[in-house]
């Protein structure tokens, strides 16, 4: 570098210098304009090259005078010196980037105090240095000292730029962090309350710097409070100092903590305000809290509960082709997770299952933690093979034909927390025993053995830290209902007679039945043995019982006696449009319909009209002698459904002849609200011999006065004919 | 038209194979992928963190059962208890708040908007005190196994976008239903059943419609698709022999069948191709896995006194936890019910009562049946409706009857088992059971709730189709953490 460069530089470096002076001097002042704010902002990036440089420079000064060789002289005296005023240079350019950055709001506080002053230090003794390196004076002593203490001011620049940039204790934090507390250990106050009063309070409020006269940093102090009074009220955070300023805006003066320096999260605010709320106790334990308390509630997300942590196995993986050659469609191995060496094995298949499917699993014996061979025909001898599955920890052997004694040899599985064995045929004495071998059993289930009540109760007893669960056992004080009787017919529409083929699902019970009508009752009423044809329309009313159960509701079934079928069906008027059916197919297609006909899903079965008659034309190939044209109907006044006003009966004789109206049928009109109801309405005459029938079904015109609907048109409805 | 398709496919593999294999030359190179990660991946392998089959850490809960109240039964009847409803009976919600909540066409009209109160009186039980309803004796006593959540809220106020949207996570529909997620997520534990079923019920109240859009892969292999099992003989349709095919021809027929399936992937490699052959293989061993399971005959007594007499007669909601019991015991991964009769916009005490009825005591019992057995630790039983239901009365208020519309802001389920905090309720809403006051649950964060508790992340469960990456939970949803145990 010639001498005019350098001249430049050294200019450079003293206007730098009294910028500095002058910015340092006004700072209060100092309004930082927006596009300088970026320039602030290079800060970050440019203070890398001064911290080389200067630590590059300062070795080779170092050894400055301990170098007799002319070579390296040379390299010292020249290139140094370009360099360090060109370091010079680069330390103003980044302390004055850093002073326009800091003006940014969110950094005040005694690391930026530090950072800034060690820097401008920093600036100026460098520079200095570089105007005495060739006075006389500047001999091997002063000049490591000055180095010295140039070094410490640079690495004290950079922690402290370094900790407002990554937080307090950022660098010694790995070293420094605590041990796992478990849910179960935490204080309310040790370990949610007095954390954030570290991370967020104590910097400002500690025995060294007592801001407001409050020392936050033991519980004496914490509880007499500052020069404002105590911190808190027992019970009333709304009244308490604390909560106040914290929640006071930002933009107060009083706000805390101070803007600039990091706020609580609502969650911290949350734990102080029910903290408070609490008792304010610094003994109490998270575990002491009801599970609903909203503290606990808060806990349980920052604390892991020592059941609940992931196990970290300590085995190795098995072989994944050894996994590969023992999985198949009956046996399942998946590892618990992904990456973990546990493995969960199930078994299903009785008819598959022996002694060799377990013994083949001891290739993995060391990974296997959970094992289901419920329902399987597993025997004693094969609890000796799982056994030796060492790391297992639950056993699922629901319904298999192990006896307790069988159980004795798991005692070595010291890491099976939970056994099930409903459904086994375990005696008392033996599992007393067998328990006693498990240490490590938190969890047993019982259900359905032949174990008495007082033997579980003693078991309970006996083994507190065990869980015992014997689930339900009917205890006939609180009896069911049964369900109704039902029928397997698929119809009960027959042509000549048909049987009766009541049934019901559960086991031993007694149904029985009227059919004259009468209501069937347990004592009297015939009992249903499964052998009774009906022959005539009937009315079926029947009740189930059982012992140990209430009686059921009664159940209803018709039988229809259909003798004749016409060979075709005309619907001569329209059909509503929801009530189509299957259209004419619908009257003789031997299925009823239910209730609930006005939701299109449920109304399969019924044709339907209401602004015009129902009108049908029936065709017979060889004329039919009928007597009776029976009607099935729905009534449900509440819906508007009503029975026909009248239906009329009209005969062809013969293929050429014209109608005739054989019989008229005039059905009464309801005179009030019913529940509802399905039957079939009779229309009888003298014998006739058809070779066309043609029915009219009027629906009711006029719905009665009393009816909410009243004066509207009634719904008719009907499902299928009979003609006898 | 084939021919096109064919030679599109044969252009789109070997770009895709260039690119994966070029992506595996160079993956070699450690720097490359560490400076700019996901560069190398050719894009397609954004699934990169999620093995197929294996959770992402242990899971509390390995299958779910779901028993869904379609229809969305009123909480105000069931769970959350509203004694200010009382004292102010008749009154109009006040407008504020309502807020600016849209209401159906149903009630949008309608002069006033009396609350009402329930007409049933609640009772506090078990240890943690929580509130039920008289209609629900049975569920009473198990309250300190389940966790009742009283602050569900969704999007949706039509049945059937809130019912998609609970199940698929998307109102529109298309995408796979939760069981069809875990089904991929964790593959199956019983390879002679499926991984997802559903069973269908129905109670007399007025009923919505349940759509097989519901248990649909979407865009996943269509092996997770849901199968629905029916009551009667034949519960899962086709797949019993035809008359007079043996069990060996059948076997030789599909071995067949797979040589020429094998010869087309080889062709095309289309994956729908091997789930296909992975299907008719399950098919085939569920021709003896499925009667074992559905065969109700051998259940001891007790265990119908548990469930109710209802629970042998096929169909009913009862025989359907029963089954639901079975197929979980099973390892099927997600069973889901639904029973339907729930949607009481009128003449709701008569038919909630009847609906409670229907569902009360096999719920309890399905809870109870798997803890004596030990798995309810390992078992997450969910109930719940879509949404919830209006704090005034739809139509005319009087003591005897009244009726609820749809309402979305809040809604009552439980969740009992796997990984969940049992005796504890979560939530809450105001005092006229219309708005939320604490601790908020979306849809979504249910559904990554569930997800946590069988081990699997919301966030990684995910499946790259037509150039996006979907989940369950879309683009948001946070695991309810405190009602994890």
């Amino acid at each position: 570098m010639n001498k005019n460069w350098r001249g430049v530089f050294e200019q450079i470096v003293f206007t730098l210098a009294v910028f500095l002076v002058f910015l340092l001097a006004f700072e209060d002042q100092l309004v930082v304009p927006v596009w300088l704010q970026s320039v602030g902002r290079l800060h970050p990036l440019v203070l890398h090259f001064p911290i080389v440089l200067l630590a590059l420079l300062l070795i080779f000064e170092f050894f400055r005078f301990s170098q007799p060789t002319s070579d390296a002289r040379v390299i010292i005296e020249k290139w140094v010196t370009d360099l360090w005023i060109f370091g010079a240079v680069l330390t103003g350019l980044t302390t004055i980037f850093g002073l326009l950055l800091s003006k940014e709001s969110g950094y005040t506080g005694d690391t930026l105090f530090w950072h800034k002053w060690s820097a401008v230090s920093l600036f100026i003794l460098f520079s200095l240095i570089y105007w005495l390196r060739f006075r006389s004076y500047y001999q091997k002593l002063s000049s490591r000292l000055l180095i010295g203490l140039v070094s410490i001011l640079l690495m004290f620049t950079g922690h402290y730029g370094a900790s407002l940039t990554h937080g307090e204790g950022y660098l010694l934090a790995p070293l420094n962090q605590n041990k796992q507390i478990y849910l179960e250990d935490a204080l309310v106050f040790d370990h949610m309350v007095k954390p954030i009063l570290e991370k967020k309070c104590i910097s400002c409020h500690n025995p060294d710097k007592k801001k407001g006269e409050l020392d936050m940093s033991d519980i004496k102090n914490l509880v007499k409070g500052g020069k404002n009074g105590p911190l808190f009220k027992i019970g009333k955070p709304e009244l308490s100092l604390l909560l106040e300023r914290i929640h006071l805006p930002l933009s107060d003066e009083k706000h805390m903590p101070e803007s600039g320096q990091p706020q609580l999260t609502d969650e911290e605010k949350q734990i102080l305000s029910l903290w408070i709320k609490g008792s304010a106790s610094f003994t109490k334990k998270v575990s002491e809290l009801v599970p609903s308390d909203s503290l606990r509630m808060i806990a349980s997300k920052i604390f892991v509960s020592v059941n609940n942590q992931d196990v970290a196995y300590d085995f190795s993986e098995a072989d994944s082709k050894i996994i590969n050659q023992l999985a198949n469609e009956y046996r399942t191995i998946t590892p618990i997770a992904k990456n973990s060496p546990a493995l969960r094995v199930n078994i299903f298949n009785k008819s598959d299952f022996n002694s060799k499917k377990l013994e083949e699993l001891l290739a993995i014996k060391e990974q296997i933690v959970f094992l289901s061979v419920a329902k399987l025909p597993v025997q004693d001898a094969d609890l000796a093979i799982i056994s030796q599955f060492e790391n297992l920890e639950r056993l699922d052997l629901n319904f298999t034909n192990v006896s307790a004694k069988g159980l004795f040899v798991l005692k070595t599985l010291d890491r099976l927390k939970s056994i099930s064995l409903s459904g086994t045929q375990v005696k008392f004495q033996d599992l007393q025993v067998a328990l006693m071998g498990l240490k490590k059993l938190q969890a047993v289930y019982l259900w359905d053995t032949p174990l008495a009540e007082d033997e579980l109760k003693r078991i309970t007893t006996k083994f507190a830290s065990i869980q015992v669960n014997a689930g339900f056992k009917d205890d006939g004080k609180s009896p069911l209902k049964l369900n109704p009787p039902e029928l397997k017919n698929t119809s009960t529409i027959f042509e000549t007679d048909a049987p009766l083929t009541l049934f019901h699902t559960i086991k031993g019970v007694q149904i029985r039945y009227t059919m004259d009508g009468t209501e069937p009752d347990s004592l009297k009423s015939a009992i249903f043995d499964g052998k009774v044809r009906v022959s005539a329309d009937t009315r079926i009313r029947a009740r189930a019982f059982k012992a140990g159960w209430i009686g059921s509701d009664e159940a209803v079934f018709e039988y229809y006696k259909c003798a004749i079928k016409p060979d075709s069906v005309t619907v001569v008027l329209p059909l509503n449009r929801v009530h189509l059916a299957n259209g004419p197919k619908s009257f003789f297609d031997r299925n009823l319909g239910t209730f609930n006909a006005n939701s299109p899903a449920w109304a399969n079965f019924w044709t339907g009209v209401r602004n015009n008659d129902m009108e049908l034309n029936l065709d017979f190939k060889t004329p039919k002698t009928i007597s009776v044209v029976s009607l099935r109907v729905m009534e449900e006044l509440a819906t508007g459904i009503f029975p026909p006003q009248s239906i009329e009966i009209w005969g062809k004789l013969n293929s050429n002849g014209k109608f005739k109206r054989i019989q008229i049928l005039k059905i009464p009109v309801p005179k009030e609200m019913k529940f509802h109801e399905l039957y079939a309405i009779d229309v009888k005459f003298k014998p006739t011999n058809f070779k066309e029938l043609k029915i009219i079904a009027k629906p009711l015109e006029k719905i009665p006065q009393w009816h909410g609907a009243k004066d509207k048109r009634a719904l008719l409805l009907v499902d299928e004919i009979f003609l006898n | 038209m084939m021919e096109k398709e064919i030679l599109e496919h044969g252009l789109n593999f070997n770009r895709r194979r260039f690119l994966s294999t070029m992506s595996l030359g160079l993956g070699s190179v450690a720097l490359g992928s560490l400076m700019i990660p996901g560069l190398l991946n050719g894009g397609d392998r954004d699934d990169a963190g999620f093995t197929p089959g294996i959770p992402h850490f242990a899971p509390k809960a390995k299958r779910v059962i779901y028993l869904f109240q379609n229809g969305a039964p009123s909480q105000l009847e069931t769970f959350d208890y509203k004694p200010k409803l009382c004292e102010m009976y008749g009154l109009d919600l006040p407008p504020s708040v309502r807020g600016e909540q849209r209401l159906t066409g149903m009630t949008a009209n309608q002069a006033s908007f009396p609350l009402a109160a329930s007409f049933t009186d609640f009772k506090q039980y078990g240890k943690s005190g929580t509130w039920i309803s008289d209609i629900m004796p049975y569920t009473s006593k198990i309250v300190d196994d389940i966790c009742v959540i009283r602050s569900m809220y969704t999007e949706a106020i039509n049945h059937d976008p809130a019912l998609t949207f609970l199940q698929t996570g998307s109102q529109q529909g298309n995408r796979p239903s939760m069981g069809s997620w875990l089904s991929y997520g964790l593959g199956n534990e019983n390879k002679n059943l499926p991984d997802f079923t559903v069973l269908l019920s129905r109670g007399i109240g007025n009923g919505q419609g349940v759509y097989s859009k519901l248990w649909s892969n979407g865009f996943l292999d269509s092996i997770h698709q849901g199968v629905q099992f029916s009551k009667g003989e034949d519960p899962v349709l086709y797949i019993n022999d035809p008359a007079g095919m043996a069990r060996n021809e059948r076997r030789e027929m599909l071995d067949q069948l797979a040589q020429l399936n094998q010869m087309s992937y080889e062709e095309f490699g289309d994956p729908e191709i091997t789930a296909k052959v992975k299907q008719y293989e399950m098919a085939y061993r569920m021709q003896t896995a499925v009667p074992e399971v559905m065969d109700l005959s051998k259940e001891s007594d007790d265990i119908v006194k548990l469930y109710g007499p209802d629970c042998l007669v096929p169909g009913t909601f009862a025989a359907n936890c029963l089954l639901a019991r079975k197929l979980s015991e099973n390892g099927v991964r997600f069973v889901q019910l639904y029973h339907q009769g729930w949607d009481q916009h009128g003449n709701l005490p008569f038919e909630i009562k009847s609906q409670a009825k229907d569902v009360d005591q096999a719920s309890a019992a399905l809870v109870t049946d798997l803890k004596q057995r030990g798995l309810l630790d390992e078992t997450l039983v969910i109930w719940g409706g879509e949404f919830g239901r209006t704090s005034y009365s739809q139509g005319k208020l009087t003591p005897e009857n009244y009726g609820r519309d749809h309402h979305p802001r809040c809604f009552s389920i439980w969740m009992a088992g796997g990984g969940i905090k049992p005796g504890m309720v979560y939530g809450e809403t105001d005092e006229l059971g219309y708005n939320i006051i604490k601790n908020p649950v979306h849809v979504h964060d249910f559904q990554a709730t569930v997800l946590h508790t069988l081990g699997l992340n919301h966030e990684k469960l995910i499946f790259k189709h037509l150039g996006r990456r979907y989940r369950l939970t879309d683009i948001s949803g946070k695991v309810v953490r405190d009602i994890l145990s």
